[in-house]
């Protein structure tokens, strides 16, 4: 018994050893990023890179935000602009027809569940250039509605997938009730269903928000100015600038990462409700 | 079950997504279908139909046999590495100690980040001279192995590679996690109980019992890794000597490097047909594993 005990924790032990070994190698770029946007110009030149930072410096910082420099405070401000928008447009019109389909039965409607959950799976870059000219022939391209409207398009089958299973889970006695109490359709769905929705809507919105501020490739076909520039965009664009300043590239990454490590830090338990959907039955 | 209802309450709720997402999802998708049949080059009004030519050109363009064939080595890397690395980590953080919640949480940190910085970080790594993985490499005496891993054209797909893995592999680790707590204690402990060493319940009961999760976990991996995009741009921009240009970057660089927007569009819809092949795969196999535990 005690020989087999200690055969088990040696196991457990050997088990950690080889986790943490992974761990510190997974963490490596993280790490990189972190000690090289804290350090000043000067000592990131004097070849210094994988050490920890002699002294905390935010120049970097300060250097990739400013106006003049990388201007990544206007950037911010348009990501933040397009993503709050589209989360809040794609994940609106995903509970209405979340709701429609999770609900009511008609003619169809599992053809119809089928065909919007399809475009999860589209490869945006089959729409990239019909895309590209449909927003150039209405006059929107080059702005961030532009990147607002598609990123609201393709959230729609994420977001109706997601909250038309929540719908079928809802008891449908609720809504008989307030049917025989007199209320109408529409406000047994936003008196009584809305409200019910809020834990979809936060995983949702953690996922939306992290998509579409994350992504690139839209705003980078579909905008050119800087004044309708996202943070992706004006950080790539910034590598291509100053290729030898390791420091802005990482204090920029590092701002550009805010907002989604602060949804990973605070909302880690509905974003990972969220990316596994689908994944266990039920 | 619901009773049928007649379709105006529904079709009110439909109206304004269903407007939506024809508009700018399926309408543009079909636009790209018939762009694929044009010359069209991108500005202009310009448009003549030719019929299959792009598709006759295509399947005879060196370039875009390459692209195919570095796909296809991405795609099946994408499938195993990632996908056994995730596994393997899923079963051994299983449990709900202090530990094996921030380590779960560090492993899948890189998923909220986006392509285009994990590309940026992962340059600095790769640098020839400043590189941590060069400097490793000299400092245990391996200086023959250093490289230019992303100029180098027998790297450079590889070396894209395990960066995007870096993000995959914590995706894939928590849809495992989640298909494990689908997996009763009890048949676990009945297999213990019948003298089963890890080993054989491992292999005999969870992982059988985790083939749904693993069915997500292929068909998200199989999707993604055809999407990807961003990060092999950031890195290498398919180069060098389109060493490693994926079909996803082909097309782009025709598209809109080139201005061959007719073109373009029919290695959009090469993309879009091998897409379809997996979704088509993953619902018959998903419908499978449903049936299996109903």
């Amino acid at each position: 018994m005690a020989q087999a005990n200690w055969s088990r924790n040696m196991g457990i032990a050997v088990r950690y050893v080889i986790l943490t070994i992974m761990l510190i190698l997974f963490m490596v770029p993280v790490y990189g990023a972190i000690v090289t946007a804290f350090k000043s110009q000067a000592e990131v030149s004097a070849g210094g890179y994988w050490t920890p930072p002699a002294n905390l410096a935010a120049e970097n910082f300060e250097r990739v935000v400013d106006p003049e420099g990388g201007n990544l405070g206007l950037y911010l401000q348009n990501s933040l602009l397009l993503t709050i928008p589209a989360s809040f447009f794609s994940i609106s019109l995903g509970t209405l027809a979340g709701y429609a389909l999770g609900k009511y039965r008609f003619r169809f409607d599992g053809l119809l569940f089928i065909f919007i959950v399809a475009g999860m799976f589209l490869p945006p870059q089959i729409a990239l250039i019909p895309v590209f000219r449909l927003m150039n022939d209405i006059g929107l391209y080059d702005t961030l509605w532009a990147v607002i409207i598609i990123h609201t398009a393709f959230g729609i089958p994420i977001c109706t997938l997601v909250m038309r299973n929540f719908f079928q889970v809802v008891p449908n006695a609720l809504r008989e009730a307030a049917l025989i109490d007199g209320a109408n359709e529409y406000s047994i769905f936003f008196r009584i269903m809305l409200p019910l929705t809020l834990p979809a809507l936060a995983v949702l919105a953690t996922l939306q928000f992290t998509w579409i501020w994350n992504d690139f490739l839209w705003p980078f076909i579909l905008t050119q100015k800087a004044e309708s520039r996202t943070v992706m965009v004006g950080i790539l664009n910034l590598t291509g600038q100053y290729t030898v300043d390791w420091g802005g590239q990482a204090a920029a990454s590092l701002i550009g990462s805010l907002p989604t490590l602060f949804i990973f830090v605070f909302f880690q338990r509905y974003f990972i409700r969220g990316l596994t959907l689908g994944a266990v039955k039920g | 079950m619901l009773r049928r209802h007649p379709w105006i309450t529904p079709a009110s709720f439909l109206l304004l997504p269903l407007l939506v997402y024809f508009t700018f999802v399926i309408l543009p998708t079909l636009n790209s279908l018939y762009y694929s049949f044009t010359d069209w080059v991108g500005y202009g009004a310009d448009i003549n139909f030719v019929g299959t030519a792009n598709f006759e050109k295509i399947f005879t363009d060196r370039l875009f046999s390459n692209a195919i064939k570095n796909t296809a080595i991405w795609l099946a890397l994408a499938m195993t590495a990632p996908t056994l690395l995730g596994l393997a980590l899923a079963l051994a953080l299983q449990g709900k100690s202090l530990i094996n919640t921030a380590y779960k949480s560090l492993f899948y940190l890189p998923i909220c980040l986006s392509p285009i910085i994990i590309g940026i970080i992962w340059v600095w790594l790769y640098n020839p001279k400043l590189g941590i993985v060069n400097i490793f490499l000299r400092s245990i005496g391996q200086d023959h192995l250093a490289t230019a891993w992303l100029a180098n054209p027998h790297t450079a797909l590889y070396s894209v590679f395990v960066a995007w893995a870096w993000q995959q592999t914590g995706l894939n680790m928590v849809i495992f996690l989640a298909g494990l707590t689908s997996v009763p204690t009890p048949l676990v402990e009945a297999a213990k109980v019948d003298g089963a060493d890890y080993r054989q319940t491992l292999f005999k009961v969870i992982i059988p019992m985790l083939r749904p999760a693993t069915v997500v976990v292929l068909a998200l991996t199989a999707i993604s890794a055809l999407k990807s995009f961003e990060i092999i741009w950031v890195m290498t921009m398919g180069g060098p000597f389109n060493k490693s240009d994926t079909l996803a970057v082909f097309m782009y660089s025709e598209s809109f490097r080139k201005f061959k927007m007719g073109y373009g569009s029919s290695a959009a819809v090469v993309l879009f047909l091998v897409t379809l092949v997996i979704i088509v795969l993953y619902f018959r196999f998903a419908a499978a594993a449903e049936e299996l535990y109903d």
